[in-house]
C-alpha cells in the first residue's frame, strides 16, 4: 500500500466525471441497458433465423438470453467491468487513485465502490431490503392461510408467494446478509487496508440486488410466477409458467456474487493478515467466514448445475430430468441437496462466528475452548458434505444409503454440541451484560438448541418418514434459520452499528425489538410441530378445518413478528442519523476492528497493528492482542493462546 | 463449583426438565396411531423426546443460571476469570453426546429395518397424478381411494404418471414419494379399522392442497366379501362418477352432480356455455377438453395447467364420464 499521497481520511470525491454519458454511472446506463436487450433479441433471432428454427422469436429463449443480456447491460453502464475493459483492450488502465473509496453522501452507496466498509453497508441495506419483502410476503400467504378454503390467493398466486418468499430470504437476505457484515468487518479484524480484489468486491454485490429484483420481476410476470417452491424440484419446475425463468437465473446470479465474495474472503485471510496474525489468533468469526467461504466455493457450482439444467430441459428440450427422454428425476434433488445441505451450514456458521464475537466481549471472558470451537467449524465443514440425502429419505433413492446419511447426520450434532456447551462454558462466571447484542445472542443459544434438536427427530429415518414435508419440517428450519441465523444477523447488526455508523442505535428499543421478536417468534413457529405431526402438509392454500383454529393463532402471531420489524427499521434509520456518537470502542472489546475509530479510517489502519496474543484475553493481566506504532516491530512472542 | 450453586443448578435444571416434559407429555403431538408401523415410529419419537428434553433441560437451566448469577451491574467494568478452556470437560461434551446420537442412530435403524418388512403382503399399485391417486388391486380392479384389510400387511407399490407426489397417511406413519418412472415400495401394517385421510405431501402444482384420497380399514370379512363383490363401489353410482372422482376431475373442477367445489379449473356445471363459447357441439367439445386441454382455453384460464389424458383413460372409461358429464351439466 503506498498511498501516502491521499489523506487516510474521508476528503472530498474526486470532480465529477464530465461525460456523464460515457462515464461509468447511471445515466450510462440508461443506454447500455436497452442496448444490451437488443444484442440479446438480435442474436436469437439472427441465430434462428439463420438456422431456419420457428418460431424465430421464441418466448422462452429470449427470456433466458435476456435475463443474461440486461443484467450485463446494467452492469457493463454501472461501471462494473471498466478497468477490466480498459486493461484487455490495451488501453492505459487508470491508476488506482481511491476515488472509489468512502463514502460521503448517500450518492456514493448507489456507484461501483471498491471500498469493502462501503459494499459492506451496501450489502446491510439491500439485504434488509429484501428481508422486508420476504417477510411481507409471508404475511401476505398467513393471511391466505388464517382460515381454509381460499380467500384472497388462488392457488397459483399462493405458490409464488411461498416459493419468492423463501427464496429472498435464503438468497437475497441470509446468505449475502452474512456476507455483507463479514465484508464490513474481516478486513478490519485481521489488520487488512481493504480486501484482497476490492473490483471484484464491487462486482459481487451488484450481481445481489440484480437477482433480488429477478425474483420480484418473476413474480408479477405475465403468465405466472415461479411456484415451484425454492427447491424447484423437477419435474414440476420444468413445467411451471414463465416466471420460473427468472427464479432459474436469479439463483445463477445470487449464486456468482456468493462464489466471488467467498474466494475474496478465503484469499484476503490467507494473504492479508497483519504481522503475528497466526490462524490460532484469528478471531473467530474470521474462522467462521473462511470455513463458510471454503463450502461456497465447493458447493455452489452444484445449485448452479441443478439449476441450469432444468432450465435447459425447459427451454433447449433436453432430458436430464424427463423420464420420457431417459432423464433421472431423482438427480435434480442429488445435485439440489449436495448443494442446499452445506447452504444450510452457510447460513449458519458465520452466525456462529458472531456468536463467539459478542458473547466472549460481553461476558468479558476468553472464548471457552477457542482451539476446538475452530477445528469444530471445519468438523462441521467436512461432515456437511456427507448428510445431502437425508433430504430425500422418503423421495426413493437407493434405501441402503439412508442408514449411512442417517449416521452422518446424527454426528454432526456432536460438533455442533461442543460449540454451544462451550458458549455456555464462555458465559459461565462471566461478568455478563445484557446488551441488545447479547440478548439476541441469548435468543440464538435457546432457539438454535430447539432447531437442533428437532434436526435430530428428522435424522432418525424413521421419523422423519413421517414427519417430512410436512409443517413440522416448516417450524424446523424457522427454529434453524429464524431462531438461528436471523438470531445472529440482529446480534451482528447491532453489535458492529457503533462501527459502521459512528453512532449508537438507542438500547431501549432494541431490546423491545429483541422480547417481540422472540415471543412472536416462539408463537408463531412452535404450534407448527404439533399440526405437521398431526398431519398438515406443507405448501398447501387449504387445509383440513379440525386446523383452523390454530392456523389462525399462527397468523396472528407472525404479523405481530413482522410488526417487531418496524421497531428495528425504525431504531437503525433514525440513530444512523440522530444517534449519540459511539466513540471508537464502546463495547471495550479486544479485536482489532475496535481499535480504530468509528467509523474507521478510509484505509482502515493509520499504522499497520502488530498481532501479539489471542483475540479473546479478557482478563488476563498484561494482555494484548495487538501492538501500534512504529514500536511494534518487535519479535513477535509465541503464541501462548 | 460451591456444593450450593450445583444445588441451585440441578433445581434449576429439574424446573426446565419439568416444564418442557409436561409440554411433551399433555399436548398430544402424534396422530392416533393405526399401524404397527406407526406403533413404532411413535416409540422412536418418544425415545428422541425423552433425550431431548433432557438436553434442553440442561441447557436452558445453565443459561438461565449465567444471567442471573453472573449478570454485571452497568457501572462494573471488570473482567471474569481467564478461563481458556477444560479439557476434561470438553471431552466429556464430544462423548455423551456422541453416545446419545449413536443409541438414537441404533434405535432408528432397526426401527427402519422392520417397518421395512413385510409377509403375505397384499400387493397394490398406487399411481399418482395431477391430483389423484389411483389404487390397482391384484384382481385388476381400479379406484380413486383404497381399502385395505385389518391386521395384514399391504405393500404399496407407487409411483407417478407426470410430477412428484407423495403418499402419506398421518395415522399409518408411512410416507413415499410417487416419482416419475420408478416404483417405490412401502408397507403398512393396520391394526385398527378406521376411515383416514390420504395426503399428498409434495408439491405438484395448483391443485396440491386438494389432492387428497382415503383409505378404509376394514376387517378382514368385510374386506374380503368387497373383493368378492368384483370391488364394486358402493352403491348405484353412475359409472362415469366413479370415473370423474377416480381421474381426479373432482380435484379442480367444480360439478354439482358430483358434489365437487374445486375452484382450479372452469366450472362444469358451465360445461354447455363453454362449448358454446368454443363453437363446438357439447360431447365433442367435452372429449377434446379432456384429450387436448389446451385446444380451447376458457378466458382467464391458463394453457397448460390441465394434463391430457389422452392414454390415461380407458376408452370406456371416457366414453362414461363425456355421458356423464353431459348429462349432468346444468343448461
Amino acid at each position: 500500500m503506498t498511498a501516502v499521497a491521499y489523506s487516510p481520511h474521508h476528503e472530498p470525491p474526486a470532480s465529477r466525471p464530465s461525460q456523464p454519458l460515457t462515464s461509468a454511472g447511471w445515466i450510462r446506463v440508461l443506454w447500455t441497458t436497452p442496448l444490451f436487450f437488443a444484442l440479446g433479441m438480435g442474436l436469437v433471432a439472427l441465430i434462428r433465423w439463420l438456422a431456419g428454427w420457428d418460431p424465430v422469436l421464441d418466448r422462452e429463449v429470449i427470456l433466458t438470453v435476456e435475463l443474461v443480456a440486461v443484467p450485463l447491460g446494467f452492469l457493463v453502464g454501472l461501471g462494473g467491468f471498466d478497468y477490466w475493459a480498459y486493461y484487455a483492450s490495451g488501453r492505459p488502465t487508470r491508476a488506482e487513485n481511491h476515488s472509489g473509496h468512502g463514502a460521503h453522501s448517500w450518492r456514493d452507496y448507489f456507484r461501483v465502490n471498491t471500498d469493502h466498509k462501503v459494499i459492506g453497508v451496501q450489502y446491510v441495506v439491500t439485504t434488509i431490503f429484501f428481508f422486508c419483502v420476504g417477510g411481507l410476503l409471508a404475511m401476505l400467504f398467513r393471511a391466505e392461510l388464517a382460515e381454509p378454503g381460499t380467500q384472497y390467493f388462488n392457488p397459483q398466486t399462493f405458490n409464488v408467494l411461498i416459493s419468492d418468499h423463501a427464496a429472498l430470504m435464503i438468497f437475497l437476505f441470509i446468505i449475502p446478509a452474512f456476507a455483507g457484515l463479514g465484508n464490513y468487518v474481516i478486513p478490519l479484524m485481521i489488520g487488512a487496508a481493504d480486501m484482497a480484489f476490492p473490483r471484484l468486491n464491487a462486482l459481487s454485490f451488484w450481481l445481489l440486488p440484480i437477482a433480488g429484483i429477478m425474483l420480484i420481476v418473476g413474480m408479477t410476470w405475465p403468465g405466472g410466477g415461479p411456484s415451484a417452491g425454492w427447491t424447484a424440484y423437477a419435474p414440476l419446475s420444468s413445467h411451471q409458467p414463465d416466471g420460473q425463468i427468472f427464479f432459474h437465473m436469479a439463483v445463477q446470479w445470487a449464486g456468482a456474487s456468493s462464489i466471488m465474495t467467498a474466494l475474496n474472503f478465503l484469499v484476503t485471510i490467507i494473504t492479508m493478515r497483519a504481522p503475528g496474525m497466526t490462524f490460532w489468533r484469528l478471531p473467530l468469526l474470521v474462522w467462521a467466514n473462511f470455513t463458510t467461504s471454503l463450502l461456497v466455493v465447493i458447493a455452489t457450482p452444484f445449485i448452479a448445475g441443478s439449476q441450469f439444467f432444468v432450465l435447459f430441459d425447459r427451454v433447449m428440450h433436453t432430458s436430464f430430468f424427463e423420464v420420457d427422454g431417459g432423464g433421472y428425476v431423482l438427480g435434480y434433488q442429488h445435485i439440489f441437496w449436495f448443494y442446499s445441505h452445506p447452504a444450510v451450514y452457510i447460513m449458519m456458521l458465520p452466525g456462529f462466528g458472531i456468536i463467539s464475537e459478542v458473547i466472549a466481549v460481553m461476558s468479558r471472558k476468553p472464548v471457552f475452548g477457542y482451539r476446538l470451537m475452530a477445528l469444530s467449524l471445519m468438523a462441521i465443514l467436512v461432515l456437511g458434505f456427507s448428510v445431502w440425502a437425508h433430504h430425500m429419505f422418503v423421495a426413493g433413492m437407493a434405501s441402503w444409503l439412508r442408514v449411512p446419511m442417517m449416521v452422518t447426520s446424527m454426528v454432526i450434532a456432536v460438533p455442533t454440541g461442543i460449540k454451544i456447551f462451550s458458549w455456555l462454558a464462555t458465559m459461565w462466571n462471566g461478568r455478563i451484560h445484557l446488551t441488545t447484542p447479547m440478548l439476541f445472542v441469548l435468543g440464538f443459544l435457546s432457539m438454535f438448541v430447539i432447531g437442533g434438536l428437532s434436526g435430530i427427530y428428522l435424522a432418525s429415518v424413521p421419523i422423519d418418514i413421517a414427519a417430512s414435508d410436512t409443517y413440522f419440517i416448516v417450524a424446523h428450519i424457522h427454529y434453524v434459520l429464524f431462531g438461528g441465523s436471523v438470531f445472529t444477523i440482529f446480534a451482528g447488526i447491532y453489535y458492529w452499528f457503533p462501527k459502521m455508523t459512528g453512532r449508537m442505535y438507542n438500547e431501549s428499543l432494541g431490546k423491545l425489538h429483541f422480547w417481540l421478536t422472540f415471543v412472536g417468534f416462539n408463537l408463531t413457529f412452535f404450534p407448527m410441530h404439533y399440526i405437521g405431526l398431526q398431519g398438515m402438509p406443507r405448501r398447501v392454500a387449504d387445509y383440513a378445518d379440525r386446523f383452523a383454529d390454530i392456523n389462525l393463532f399462527i397468523s396472528i402471531a407472525s404479523f405481530g413478528l413482522g410488526a417487531s420489524t418496524v421497531i428495528f427499521l425504525y431504531n437503525m434509520v433514525y440513530s444512523w442519523a440522530h444517534g449519540p456518537l459511539a466513540g471508537a470502542n464502546p463495547w471495550r472489546s479486544l479485536t482489532l476492528e475496535w481499535q480504530v475509530s468509528s467509523p474507521p479510517p478510509i484505509f482502515n489502519f493509520d499504522e499497520v497493528p502488530t498481532v501479539v496474543g489471542g483475540p479473546y484475553e479478557y482478563g488476563v493481566p498484561g494482555a494484548r492482542h495487538a501492538i501500534f506504532g512504529a514500536g511494534a516491530r518487535e519479535p513477535v512472542p509465541a503464541d501462548h493462546a | 463449583m460451591r456444593r450450593g450453586s450445583l444445588v441451585q443448578l440441578i433445581v434449576l435444571g429439574l424446573i426446565a426438565g419439568a416444564i418442557t416434559g409436561a409440554v411433551a407429555w399433555w399436548i398430544p403431538w402424534l396422530p392416533e396411531s393405526a399401524g404397527e408401523e406407526a406403533d413404532r415410529i411413535d416409540f422412536v419419537f418418544w425415545f428422541v423426546t425423552v433425550i431431548a428434553v433432557a438436553v434442553f433441560a440442561t441447557v436452558v437451566a445453565v443459561l438461565v443460571y449465567s444471567v442471573v448469577k453472573f449478570r454485571a451491574k452497568p457501572d462494573d467494568l471488570s473482567d471474569g476469570p481467564p478461563t481458556h478452556g477444560h479439557t476434561g470437560l470438553e471431552i466429556w461434551w464430544t462423548a455423551i453426546p456422541t453416545v446419545l446420537v449413536t443409541a438414537i442412530s441404533i434405535v432408528s435403524a432397526i426401527v427402519l429395518a422392520q417397518n421395512s418388512r413385510a409377509g403375505n403382503a397384499l400387493e397394490i399399485k398406487v399411481v399418482a397424478q395431477q391430483f389423484a391417486w389411483q389404487f390397482t388391486y391384484p384382481n385388476g380392479q381400479t379406484y380413486g381411494s383404497l381399502r385395505i384389510p385389518n391386521g395384514r400387511p399391504t405393500r404399496l407399490d407407487i409411483t407417478a404418471k407426470d410430477v412428484l407426489h407423495s403418499f402419506w397417511v398421518p395415522q399409518l406413519g408411512q410416507k413415499q414419494d410417487a416419482v416419475p418412472g420408478q416404483h417405490n415400495r412401502i408397507v403398512i401394517t393396520p391394526n385398527r379399522t378406521g376411515i383416514f385421510p390420504v395426503i399428498c405431501t409434495e408439491l405438484c402444482g395448483l391443485g396440491h392442497a386438494i389432492m387428497r384420497s382415503q383409505v378404509q380399514v376394514m376387517e378382514p370379512a368385510a374386506y374380503r366379501r368387497w373383493v368378492r363383490s368384483g370391488g364394486k363401489p358402493a352403491g348405484n353410482e353412475d359409472p362415469g362418477l366413479a370415473v370423474f372422482n377416480g381421474q381426479g376431475c373432482n380435484g379442480c373442477h367444480t360439478f354439482t352432480a358430483a358434489a365437487s367445489g374445486a375452484q382450479i379449473g372452469p366450472n362444469l356445471d358451465q360445461l354447455q356455455d363453454e362449448a358454446k363459447g368454443a363453437a363446438k357441439p357439447l360431447e365433442a367439445f367435452i372429449r377434446e377438453s379432456i384429450l387436448n386441454p389446451d385446444a380451447y382455453i376458457e378466458p382467464s384460464y391458463q394453457a397448460g395447467v390441465m394434463p391430457s389424458f389422452e392414454g390415461r383413460i380407458p376408452a370406456k372409461d371416457l366414453d362414461a364420464l363425456v355421458q356423464y358429464l353431459a348429462e349432468n351439466a346444468k343448461s
